[in-house]
């Protein structure tokens, strides 16, 4: 894998439920908005690879990191919370500091929806600076943005240009979604091919 | 989706922006939805273009067009 290839690379590392759906397609819009590549689990559909196998190379590829631990709570009674994200989580900082080389030059973002309630459940975590978005879209986009020009751009489109391009994206969206393709609504769709769609959304309008 | 589409969006500071596409420039702010669709409503009549009222996650919720059929 080329150096150039691995510095424009964003492991996702996301819940892919539905309630979290909205927030995730944000995230991604953003990381291709700042010229970057979203990377997630769910790109490859090969049935021969396990899905840690997966993940491993992802990690490995990826200049950055967007963690969500919003789901470190489970939603209702015998419900089990989900342990794939703080996991993953792990490794990626677990590679950062204990591989050298350009692996040590990784960047982490951590998301949650509240505040300080992460540190009930990682007090390994306590001191990260991690960023709350309340399961609001525009919140996540800001936070992405704003780590994207902390960390590497210095500089760049305010998160209100990347807020209101997004509505646009998602008026190009209704309108091949659901008017040309026939979908009665955009959550029809794969991520996946959500993803073309943005690709697509940033070939048309710039 | 025209260049001169409008839009009603949440504004991240608060209330629901009128806004054309392509444009961070907005409007107006409404503190009421109702009222900002009645004003994007009353402006994509107006320049014969179509609206969509988007939901606070961005989601397009309704489009309106106002295009006439020999323009489309």
């Amino acid at each position: 894998m080329e150096n150039s290839e691995f510095n424009k690379n964003v492991f996702i590392n996301c819940p892919f439920d539905n309630d979290f759906r909205l927030l995730l397609i944000g995230i991604i819009f953003t990381v291709v908005y700042f010229e970057f590549k979203p990377r997630l689990a769910l790109e490859s559909a090969d049935s021969g690879e396990t899905r840690i196998s997966k993940i491993l190379k992802l990690i490995n590829d990826s200049k950055f990191g967007i963690h969500d631990l919003s789901r470190i709570l489970s939603s209702q009674e015998n419900e089990y919370f989900r342990m794939n994200m703080p996991f993953e989580l792990g490794i990626d900082y677990g590679c950062k500091r204990l591989k050298e080389g350009i692996w040590s030059g990784k960047k982490i973002l951590i998301l949650e929806k509240e505040r300080y309630r992460f540190q009930k459940a990682i007090s390994d975590l306590s001191g990260s600076d991690i960023k709350s978005h309340n399961d609001e879209v525009s919140k996540v986009v800001f936070a992405v943005r704003d780590w994207f020009i902390t960390e590497e751009l210095k500089r760049g489109d305010s998160g209100k240009r990347v807020w209101d391009e997004y509505n646009d994206f998602q008026a190009y969206l209704y309108d091949q979604v659901v008017e040309k393709d026939g979908h009665t609504t955009i959550d029809e769709v794969q991520i996946i091919e959500i993803i073309h769609y943005i690709n697509e959304w940033f070939g048309v309008s710039h | 989706m025209t260049s001169k589409s409008q839009h009603i969006v949440k504004n991240p500071s608060g209330g629901w922006a009128v806004k054309r596409s392509g444009s961070s420039r907005v409007t107006k702010v409404y503190l009421n939805k109702k009222e900002a669709i009645e004003r994007g409503r009353a402006i994509a009549k107006n320049q014969k273009s179509e609206l969509y009222i988007h939901g606070v996650d961005g989601k397009v919720l309704e489009k309106d067009s106002y295009i006439m059929d020999a323009e489309k």
